[in-house]
């Protein structure tokens, strides 16, 4: 365990470094592309003048361990800087769109257990479910997110009216209830979802499935089928509660790649999550914006990551008695 | 030759003829206007034209050779580090293998896509940057795969065995190890090209990729991005033909991989 939490902190500091580093080592100037709110339609340039001076207010002319060092002390204050591109601070915007990600993110991983583990039970309970199901979810887990988004987008959300195409909620809407504001966030946020979930479901069949396979024959499965238990008592208490570990460990194990897929179908739907700020940080070389948005998604995935570690190291607990 | 090798191998020689076609001997260019723009398919522009009157076909053709080039690129590189590294990492033992162990941990561990958008943002927007951030993160799953499996055939009785009568390090390998870490080795890096191609469509859907390249995610997130395309039919053939050869040829050659791996597990 000691080692555990010690690898977890070295990946930190790898991806703390990196995340410093990295920025500061790209092509291009911020400041050449803060002229406008587009970038494209005005070219308002910044003379020498003004660059030094947002340089010295920014503090990115001192030497790099100044830098640094002066970095890390901000960031432990809770200060993640100043963003070039929206002129607020880092952590506001953060603040704002992580929730809209959050609930992405959240309402997909949650349907896409429910649906694997659903389907799994199916295949386990249906002689035939597997033929079919197998193939299917397999060549499902291999497309990309972003192209289940652009499918969906087209084939489903253009074809039906009252599906929106992009946003998070309809703009200068006015609301008579929250039950109506409600209903607009949970309409504008199915497609996005949606996307996300047809990706991530079949993660959770295989692991469900070989889960369920692997204790359908342990010996007090047989026990339970000899003493005529019902199904209705089997399936809850014998073959679900014993196969959640490896479904738990899975869950948190996902959430890396949720993070990516999250990134990808935002910017197909327009959503305004982190991934829309990642992308346009990366365009205007906004890098406190980046270093936001990178610490927060890394700091997530790497908790999580733990976290499933712990799960399988329960579950290791259990197979050595 | 397995019949369930055949088939898809077959579908992907098949595949690779067509768009061969697509850049030797078809008329057009996949770089310039060659006629009306958004024409629907027709005899003379066989999968239409996009928004700049530039033949579909032709771009498809060149975004399948680009894609494999970067699948096998990828594929080779996987290779030879994750190869390289696992093997060393077996075999030498020790804080060496620690060392790997920790670097493929810590690679593993990291959350990819946002790593790569940044890393491409800072490399620039090339067609070798996109293989190398991709190389970057193919190696690590193959490397602690090849780690274990020299491991457990280091542990085999005849291995040690032949060890203990002073058989030499490349001894060892050209006659025990080669034959069990090989086979492995290259199902491994074959099956990172099919997972290399949706990476950089995904990477050039953010516009992280070459704009000037014949890139199919390029084409993808041009065409999602011409205003009102949804309520036209240019969408038939400018997009969703870009989508079906990308799915096609990555299930094809998932296909010919799950079918090489199939008798060994």
């Amino acid at each position: 365990m000691v080692r555990r939490i010690l690898l977890l902190l070295l990946s930190c500091t790898a991806i703390y470094l990196l995340n410093f580093f990295i920025p500061r080592l790209m092509p291009g100037d911020p400041f050449d592309y803060t002229a406008s709110g587009s970038g494209e339609d005005v070219t308002d340039v910044y003379s020498q003048e003004q660059k030094e001076l947002l340089r010295e207010y920014y503090g990115l002319d001192k030497p790099w361990p100044q830098q640094l060092a002066d970095t890390v002390a901000r960031n432990l204050h809770g200060d993640l800087g100043q963003s070039i591109h929206y002129k607020r601070p880092v952590l506001d915007i953060l603040v704002e769109r992580l929730p809209w990600s959050l609930w992405m993110m959240g309402c997909s991983l949650a349907l896409s257990l429910l649906l694997g583990v659903g389907l799994a039970l199916l295949c386990v309970g249906t002689r035939h479910g597997h033929r079919v199901l197998a193939p299917l979810l397999s060549a499902l887990a291999e497309i990309p997110p972003f192209l289940t988004g652009v499918l969906l987008l087209f084939l489903v959300a253009a074809r039906v009216s009252w599906i929106p195409l992009s946003g998070a909620v309809t703009p200068f809407a006015q609301y008579s209830s929250v039950w109506q504001q409600l209903g607009d966030i949970l309409l504008h946020s199915l497609m996005p979802i949606a996307a996300l979930t047809l990706v991530t479901c079949p993660k959770f069949f295989f692991t469900a499935w070989a889960s369920f396979s692997s204790v359908l024959h342990q010996p007090y499965m047989t026990n339970a089928k000899a003493k005529a238990l019902r199904q209705r008592r089997v399936w809850p208490f014998y073959l679900l509660a014993n196969s959640l570990s490896p479904i738990a460990a899975r869950l948190f194990l996902l959430v890396g790649a949720c993070v990516g897929g999250t990134i990808l179908v935002e910017n197909v739907f327009a959503y305004p999550g982190l991934g829309t700020v990642l992308r346009e940080a990366v365009s205007y070389r906004d890098y406190p914006m980046i270093q936001g948005v990178f610490l927060l998604s890394a700091l997530l995935v790497l908790v999580s990551l733990t976290l499933a570690d712990l799960c399988s190291h329960a579950v290791d607990r259990e197979g050595t008695p | 030759m397995k019949k369930s090798l055949l088939l898809p191998l077959i579908l992907l020689a098949l595949l690779a003829l067509i768009f061969l076609w697509g850049v030797t001997l078809y008329p057009w260019d996949a770089a310039l206007p060659s006629g009306e723009s958004l024409q629907p398919p027709s005899p003379t522009h066989w999968l239409g034209t996009d928004n700049l009157g530039v033949d579909v076909f032709a771009q498809i053709s060149a975004g399948f050779f680009r894609s494999m080039g970067i699948g096998a690129m990828t594929a080779l590189c996987t290779f030879l580090l994750g190869g390289g590294l696992g093997i060393t990492a077996g075999l030498a033992g020790g804080w060496v293998d620690d060392a790997i162990g920790l670097l493929i941990q810590i690679f593993l561990s990291i959350p990819q896509l946002p790593v790569m958008i940044v890393l491409g943002a800072f490399l620039g927007q090339s067609t070798w940057n996109i293989i190398w951030i991709l190389c970057l993160f193919s190696w690590a799953p193959v490397a602690k795969v090849l780690r274990e499996k020299t491991r457990s055939v280091c542990g085999r009785p005849y291995v040690s065995m032949a060890r203990v009568y002073g058989g030499g390090l490349f001894y060892l390998i050209r006659t025990h190890l080669a034959g069990d870490l090989l086979p492995l080795l290259s199902v491994s890096a074959l099956g990172v090209v099919g997972k290399a191609i949706l990476q950089e469509s995904s990477l050039a859907f953010l516009g992280l990729s070459d704009p000037l390249a014949r890139s199919w995610g390029l084409m993808i997130a041009r065409a999602t991005q011409f205003p009102g395309i949804y309520r036209t039919n240019f969408w038939l053939w400018w997009l969703l033909s870009p989508v079906l050869a990308m799915i096609l040829s990555t299930l094809l050659l998932r296909l010919t991989v799950q079918a090489i791996q199939l008798p060994k597990s």
